[in-house]
């Protein structure tokens, strides 16, 4: 369990995380989701005890992350941008993080074998593609087998293929009763793979629920309608007080489905033209809720 | 341990602190498995050893003549002056390496306690460096004197200061790449540690002796090179500088001073 209570962090005159508060339960994915620049990393640095919050705390599981006597079997983390020395093989990566942390070396082919890189162990990982540089790092997050697992980012650059490994390991961390706690800037990836979500824009929690939750709340439909009696059908029905939009020649009706909206049009003796359920996507909805904040992020710079 | 995704994930009992020798394991192992430390270990060898032998081949026969005007002592351990490039990168690429790549996250997340951190990195380079320094000091000393000794010239192992320059040459390397290191712990980037050092040693130490007066004599006994090094060579090629342990005294407060810096910047600053 990772809990932050009221968690800031400023640079001068400029503030990255603005009085954050939020839980992430243990058994289940807990998406942490924001455009790039709302804080999440700075977030993740804080809980990591890497940058030191100017305000505010963060425990994982009841401890301050340095209090922990060996926190890579507590916390294990996918740090962003890569954490590694490009020289180094990445079974040696994988050996210091172990002897750090009074880890066995046979826990080191284990989670090599883990995340399938154990035939370019050996190889200095500046060569590593990103994809296998991304498995290295998920293996150098599981290597103390901890309760708690931290991902920045992990999907960043991925294949198809890395981003399906990726969502279906951090399910099945979550399924053996792990905490989960993803980063990502991409709403339909967390939409996927978070059971929860913790919305984040220009440093504060704009959101703090199940996902699907979320998804029912801000991915609204509508029905669009073009006619070319397009005022007799608006005047139709927002007499039967259907919420309804004119956008150039067509029509947004909210508050009934086609069906409903072509029955009352037709008994009315009116022409159609269109008649299509759209559902805005759940991108356009976190674009919507963040919106806000990414512009004030911009013009305040 | 468990293997994901096959059983339920239940934690058996709370972890045990890991040892006390593990930091220093850590480091140990991230120290050995880069391939700047071989290297820069080769380099010292062979311009220590190597610079020191064929300076004493080429110079043992005026050295004799007596027409050189220099003690044949500060012959013994000549390569060091430049081995000790070797050291000051050594020192500056164990710290601004971690800096450059991003893995000083991983370092301070796998071990928070950073005081920790230092200590064991500061341990195991200066181990690595005193071992390497000495042992290069004692290669060019028997190459160098195979040389001195064909021309009667030749310098015992008991001599006045030999074995004290061998054993010095460690403890100046040492001591210059634990400077390195604090000062690219400052700085956070190698070119810029390497400079900052390399800058104050070689450069600004040879500068100041054109400083007029008891003001210059001064600056250039106490700069960091000119303190340390002197322990490093059975006789001086400076007859200025202070005496060898007094100057190394000096040199490792210089080098207290600036880790000490260091150790406060690098405890309260973010990663």
């Amino acid at each position: 369990m990772i809990t932050a209570h009221r968690l800031t962090k400023t640079y001068g005159d400029r503030t990255a995380v603005d009085g954050v508060s939020f839980t992430v339960e243990p058994g289940r994915v807990t998406g942490f989701l924001g455009p790039n620049g709302a804080g999440k990393s700075t977030t993740m640095r804080m809980v990591l005890g890497l940058d030191r919050p100017t305000s505010g705390s963060v425990t994982v599981n009841g401890r301050r992350y340095a209090d922990h006597p060996a926190p890579l079997r507590e916390v294990g983390a996918l740090l962003e941008a890569r954490a590694l020395h490009p020289g180094r093989s990445a079974r040696d990566h994988l050996r210091w993080l172990a002897a750090s942390n009074g880890i066995p070396r046979a826990r080191v082919d284990e989670v090599l074998d883990l995340v399938g890189i154990t035939a370019v162990a050996d190889q200095r990982v500046g060569r590593f593609s990103l994809g296998m540089g991304q498995r290295l790092g998920i293996a150098a997050a599981l290597i103390g087998d901890p309760p708690v697992v931290v991902l920045d980012e992990p999907v960043n650059g991925l294949d198809p293929e890395g981003i399906r490994w990726v969502r279906t390991l951090a399910r099945d961390l979550a399924t053996e009763g792990r905490t989960v706690f993803v980063s990502s800037h991409l709403m339909s990836e967390m939409a996927l793979t978070a059971d929860h979500l913790v919305v984040i824009g220009r440093g504060r929690v704009l959101a703090d629920c199940p996902t699907a939750e979320f998804v029912a709340q801000h991915a609204a439909s509508h029905v669009r309608v073009r006619s070319p009696q397009h005022d007799e059908v608006a005047t139709l029905l927002r007499h039967q007080g259907l919420d309804v939009a004119a956008h150039g020649g067509e029509l947004r009706v909210r508050g009934l489905d086609p069906a409903g909206v072509g029955e009352l049009v037709g008994r009315s003796g009116l022409l159609l033209h269109e008649l299509t359920l759209v559902r805005s996507s759940l991108e356009d909805a976190f674009m919507t809720l963040t919106a806000d904040s990414v512009e004030y992020a911009g013009a305040s710079r | 341990m468990s293997a994901v995704g096959t059983h339920a994930w239940t934690r058996v009992e709370a972890p045990a602190a890991p040892g006390p020798g593990a930091t220093l394991r850590a480091e140990w192992v991230k120290f050995w498995t880069v391939r700047s430390t071989p290297w820069s270990l080769a380099a010292m060898f062979l311009l220590g050893a190597g610079l020191t032998t064929l300076v004493c081949a080429l110079s043992a026969e005026a050295l004799a003549r007596g027409d050189v005007g220099e003690p044949v002592g500060a012959f013994a351990t000549w390569g060091v002056v430049f081995a000790q490039v070797t050291a000051v990168v050594l020192g500056a690429l164990v710290v601004t390496g971690e800096y450059g790549t991003g893995m000083i996250r991983a370092t301070l997340a796998a071990t928070p306690r950073r005081g920790a951190v230092l200590a064991a990195k500061a341990a195991v380079l200066a181990s690595t460096l005193f071992v390497a320094g000495t042992l290069t000091a004692l290669a060019g000393y028997l190459g160098g004197n195979w040389f001195l000794d064909r021309e009667g010239i030749g310098l015992a192992l008991t001599d006045d200061g030999v074995l004290r320059s061998m054993v010095g040459s460690g403890l100046y390397m040492a001591g210059l790449g634990l400077f390195a290191a604090a000062v690219g712990l400052l700085v956070r980037h190698t070119a810029a540690a390497l400079a900052i050092v390399l800058g104050l040693v070689f450069v600004v130490g040879n500068l100041v002796m054109v400083l007029p007066g008891a003001w210059g004599e001064w600056a250039t006994k106490l700069m960091p090179g000119n303190a340390g090094s002197a322990v490093a060579t059975p006789e001086s090629f400076n007859p200025l500088l202070l005496d060898p342990w007094v100057g190394f005294a000096v040199f490792v407060a210089e080098v207290a001073v600036v880790l000490a810096v260091a150790a406060a910047v690098f405890t309260r600053r973010d990663a």
